[in-house]
């Protein structure tokens, strides 16, 4: 159970984010609940662990999910007792633990009032700057948010977590380009993340088949660029599920449809879709690939359990209206 | 064959006690002394305001354009490529936009530079005024005995470094000098810092003199134009021939796989 705690627990399950939140009455009791810093102390009870602080603020975060927001609270004070209520990081939390204790809109205006109040005084408190975004964004006003990120992003265009989060607001309102171009900026600082690459596909994927792009003859464009990510995110990842999906996603709706009979030669630097040859083959890999990963994690191979639930049930929903068109 | 008698001199077993522990149990007291200083002068890294911040990070932004172009496809690049260096060019990113071509201030008139000298003339303080002090001592009350003799042959070249402050020509160099224990100190605590204080402490002034050999931070450092800068970028983004790491993707991955 050790090293769970070093991970980001919204990537947990529900379950281990569970029995996560269940070790914290442990794990305050083991800890001293003051922190001195007088170089006694240090000398004779060891050098402290920034492992620790981590483990605190991800038995917040998995507390706050399961509802036990008395530890939440409890672990809260031990990050300020060490580090100070003013730490930008500390003041996040708070706000964090605020929020999840709000019962109805009032209380979560007041937490905005006063991560508003925060800014006003520093107007580089990032952690701050984000967690207002992300009540913004959950109190259903998902301009506001989009703005605010933007003005974040002006003075800070190197945070790949904000560069995502617009893409993903932007995508929430349906505006596939500006969702695309926050993506691609992710892709600029992270230039081998796998996901970012599959994630871009299934923008230039959703940008393709909305509705109005077929009108506007972007959805050739988008559909190409769709093979071509999701093909770059197996060559770096090679068993990465999401990315056999989306190319098999892609090549089976190109195959069908009109498009790769007649292509058509962008030269406007989109990218030309691939011969219909290609695209068949690629379509194969991607069957038989799939296909692969789904019998195995479905066996529970060793080396094949890390795929989460959803996605194998997806796969396997994906083969089998491929072999139910086939036995019709 | 006549071996050569090993050379024996007999020394004072009280030695031990009065030469070798007192400067090892001083040393390790200085080195902790010396990272709890280290830790009470250390300021706090200095917040930097917004303009700063985002002048530094439009050109961190601009850099890693530069650097991993290739996953963009031609049009998008194209566009930030003309975005970026329209910004650069026109000085959108300046913290002071006033300043534009005038040469930089004098960074013995920046208070902010002069706070990071200081930060550095402290540490050097932390450093030197104890090393002085100790050997300075160690000069006055030790100096001049043989006090142990290392348990492993050396060759003759390693006497002027063990046998400081003995003259004597023809003695074994395996016979260690007080001085030399003092180096050993310097150079060999470094575990027994670790073990005490953690592993990044200021207690050993190797490790300092190692960060210092590097000028970290001296993109941004006082002195530099930053206008300068950007315009250098807007130029090296110009000259990227670019490539697309989408290109033929398919055929690699399809070859990739069949081999």
């Amino acid at each position: 159970m050790a090293p769970s705690f070093l991970y980001h627990p919204v990537q947990l399950s529900p379950a281990a984010a569970l029995e996560l939140a269940q070790t914290a009455p442990a794990v305050l009791k083991s800890s001293p609940s003051s922190v001195s810093s007088s170089p006694l102390f240090s000398l004779v009870g060891g050098p402290e662990k920034s492992e620790q602080w981590i483990q605190f603020e991800n038995l917040i975060l998995a507390c706050l999910r399961t509802g036990d927001d008395q530890a939440a609270r409890k672990c809260l004070e031990r990050l300020v007792s060490r580090f100070g209520a003013d730490n930008e990081r500390v003041q996040a939390l708070d706000g964090l633990v605020k929020e999840a204790m709000a019962n109805n809109n009032g209380e979560l205006e007041a937490v905005l009032k006063e991560y508003e109040r925060i800014l006003s005084e520093n107007d580089t408190n990032i952690p701050i700057a984000k967690r207002r975004i992300a009540l913004l964004r959950s109190m259903g006003r998902a301009s506001d948010a989009a703005s605010a990120l933007v003005e974040l992003l002006d003075f800070s265009p190197t945070d790949a977590e904000a560069w995502s989060e617009l893409s993903d607001i932007y995508l929430s309102q349906g505006l596939y380009p500006q969702a695309i171009y926050a993506m691609e900026e992710v892709l600029v600082l992270a230039p081998n993340a796998w996901n970012i690459h599959a994630r871009l596909g299934e923008l230039q994927y959703m940008a393709a088949t909305a509705s109005g792009s077929a009108a506007n003859g972007s959805h050739q464009k988008h559909m190409a660029e769709a093979v071509k990510r999701f093909s770059r995110s197996i060559e770096l990842c090679d068993d990465y599920l999401r990315g056999y999906y989306g190319l098999k996603l892609v090549t089976k709706t190109l195959l069908s449809g009109e498009d790769a009979k007649t292509p058509k030669q962008t030269d406007e630097g989109g990218f030309a879709l691939p011969d219909r040859s290609t695209l068949e083959k690629l379509h194969e890999l991607a069957t038989a690939k799939l296909a692969e990963i789904v019998r195995r994690a479905a066996a529970k191979e060793r080396g094949w359990r890390g795929y989460a639930e959803a996605d194998v049930a997806a796969a396997r929903e994906l083969l089998a209206q491929d072999t139910s068109a086939v036995q019709r | 064959m006549a071996q050569v008698p090993a050379q024996t001199i007999p020394r004072d077993p009280q030695l031990f006690y009065w030469i070798l522990f007192p400067i090892t149990v001083v040393m390790v007291l200085t080195g902790i002394l010396r990272h709890y200083a280290t830790v009470l002068m250390a300021s706090s890294p200095k917040k930097l305001d917004k303009k700063t911040t985002r002048e530094q990070r439009s050109l961190a932004h601009g850099v890693s354009v530069r650097a991993n172009h290739y996953v963009l496809s031609r049009s998008s690049f194209t566009a930030r490529r003309d975005a970026l260096m329209t910004a650069y060019e026109s000085g959108a990113f300046l913290k002071d936009q006033d300043g534009r071509g005038q040469p930089p201030p004098n960074p013995m008139n920046d208070p902010a530079a002069m706070e990071g000298m200081m930060g550095m003339m402290k540490n050097q303080m932390a450093m030197i005024i104890p090393n002085t002090l100790i050997m300075g001592w160690i000069n006055a009350f030790f100096s001049g005995y043989v006090i142990m003799k290392l348990p492993f042959p050396l060759t003759i070249k390693f006497k002027s470094m063990l046998q400081a402050g003995v003259a004597t020509k023809d003695m074994d160099p395996r016979w260690m000098s007080s001085i030399s224990w003092y180096f050993l100190c310097i150079f060999g605590l470094q575990p027994v810092f670790n073990f005490l204080l953690g592993s990044d402490n200021a207690a050993n002034q190797m490790a300092a003199q190692m960060q210092m050999a590097p000028p970290a931070g001296q993109m941004f450092g006082p002195g530099v134009d930053p206008n300068k800068q950007f315009l250098a970028e807007a130029e090296n983004l110009a000259v990227i021939e670019h490539h697309s790491v989408l290109d033929g993707v398919e055929q690699r991955l399809l070859e990739g796989i069949k081999a």
